[in-house]
């Protein structure tokens, strides 16, 4: 199967509507003053707009930046979203069973020896399986390519944990005392990485863990916009080979990576 | 039977007069804790005590599954009104009755599932709450005593028209 063809598989009626929907507002246009019209701003999103495929987020991890033994993506996943031993929660869960929005894998080729260190989370799959098995509707994609977790209508079946192959998943065992405002965690309920979303719906267009990884002065990880033609990331990734990881299972992940 | 019947409808009343002093003994209705902070709520006291439910539950939809924004509804936006931030000394927790919303959840016997997960306070005061524009400052300082109190005072009223 070619790549073309997985990607029309799910971009049928609503893409199109959207579309009709956009075409509407790009006529409108924004009337800044008389006779002064401004069309299209590429990331000013209004708060009260709802977010489209004209977006689809995605991050870009360069390996051979990324440093063997540092954990700053980690650590500043952990401070930002409320996660980790820092928070005091989920004192009693096993290192199987704890919150694991971001980890570090070491790997290791074993005819070349060569190592690679890289950080492994949600891939933000264009077809998530997390999605496809969820009995209630809780895992979704939202339009611009982030998955997320809808905890209202999570029950804690961990179905989505089973069907991840990246494995980014986990469930939260004990009750959670004082979450982060903007990053709700209640027991019961399975949760993984949000893309920052909060961040990007601010504006701000970058994650905690490219943040962190940047102020630990790596700049392993690029985030941005793939459709964007004039981003960062849709630049480098249109110019140097980058891959997902299990491409073969044809899930067009947001996250790639450089260098494996 | 006619007479029966009111006689039936005047003990009754009774009984639920009688049941219902103790619940107002200490003032009418519960004791809802006052705003920390604002001078003017996203609706009136009447609409939003019988309807909030309906704002929050359209704005999570709205919020998680569309990215929509917009901060009237927000859930952490009401908590920074009505609750101290976890920094002031005051603050409540989700147990105590003194937490704005489960004071009156509490009173009701309605439970209340947001806090299992969404935190219960403000993490930091912020300085200035975008609800209040420099306008409603300054009718705040011609108007005394201060609106906490006047707001107080109208949500005491409206438990009494109940």
């Amino acid at each position: 199967m070619s790549d073309a063809s997985l990607n029309n598989t799910s971009k049928t009626d609503l893409g199109r509507r959207e579309f009709i929907g956009n075409g509407a507002k790009l006529a409108a246009g924004v009337s800044l003053a008389p006779g002064v019209m401004l069309y299209g701003v590429a990331h000013a999103r209004p708060a009260d707009q709802a977010v489209t495929d004209d977006v689809r987020w995605g991050m870009l991890i360069d390996t051979n930046k990324c440093a063997k033994g540092c954990d700053a993506c980690v650590t500043g996943c952990q401070q930002e979203n409320g996660w980790g031993p820092q928070s005091g929660n989920e004192t009693k869960s096993n290192e199987y069973q704890a919150a694991q929005w971001i980890r570090k894998v070491d790997l290791r080729n074993t005819s070349t020896g060569s190592v690679h260190s890289l950080p492994m989370l949600c891939q933000h799959c264009e077809h998530p399986p997390c999605v496809d098995v969820c009995p209630t509707g809780a895992s979704m994609k939202r339009a611009d390519g982030i998955v997320l977790v809808d905890k209202h209508i999570c029950i804690g079946c961990r179905y989505c944990m089973m069907a991840c192959p990246y494995k980014a998943r986990s469930f939260i065992h004990e009750p959670i005392v004082n979450p982060r405002t903007h990053a709700p965690r209640g027991m019961g309920t399975v949760e993984s990485c949000t893309l920052c979303v909060h961040k990007l719906d601010a504006g701000e267009g970058t994650t905690a863990c490219a943040e962190a990884c940047n102020s630990a002065g790596h700049q392993a990880i690029l985030v941005g916009d793939l459709k964007d033609p004039n981003s960062e990331i849709a630049k480098k990734v249109a110019s140097v080979a980058t891959t997902q990881v299990r491409a073969d299972l044809g899930l067009n992940t947001g996250v790639r990576y450089r260098g494996i | 039977m006619k007479p029966l019947f009111k006689l039936l409808k005047a003990l009754m009343a009774g009984l639920v007069l009688m049941i219902s002093a103790p619940a107002f003994a200490g003032g009418l209705g519960p004791d809802i804790p006052a705003p920390v902070k604002g001078d003017e709520c996203v609706a009136d006291t009447q609409e939003m005590r019988v309807n909030h439910m309906k704002y929050l539950k359209g704005h999570r939809d709205d919020v998680l599954r569309r990215g929509i924004r917009n901060k009237t509804y927000h859930l952490s936006e009401c908590l920074e009104c009505h609750v101290p931030a976890r920094e002031e000394a005051s603050q409540p927790t989700r147990a105590d009755n003194e937490h704005f919303c489960m004071s009156c959840h509490a009173f009701t016997g309605v439970k209340v599932d947001c806090f299992s997960c969404h935190a219960t306070m403000p993490e930091k005061s912020a300085a200035f709450h975008p609800i209040v524009t420099p306008a409603m400052q300054t009718l705040r300082e011609v108007h005394q005593p201060p609106s906490a109190q006047l707001l107080n005072e109208l949500a005491a009223r409206g438990a009494r028209d109940e």
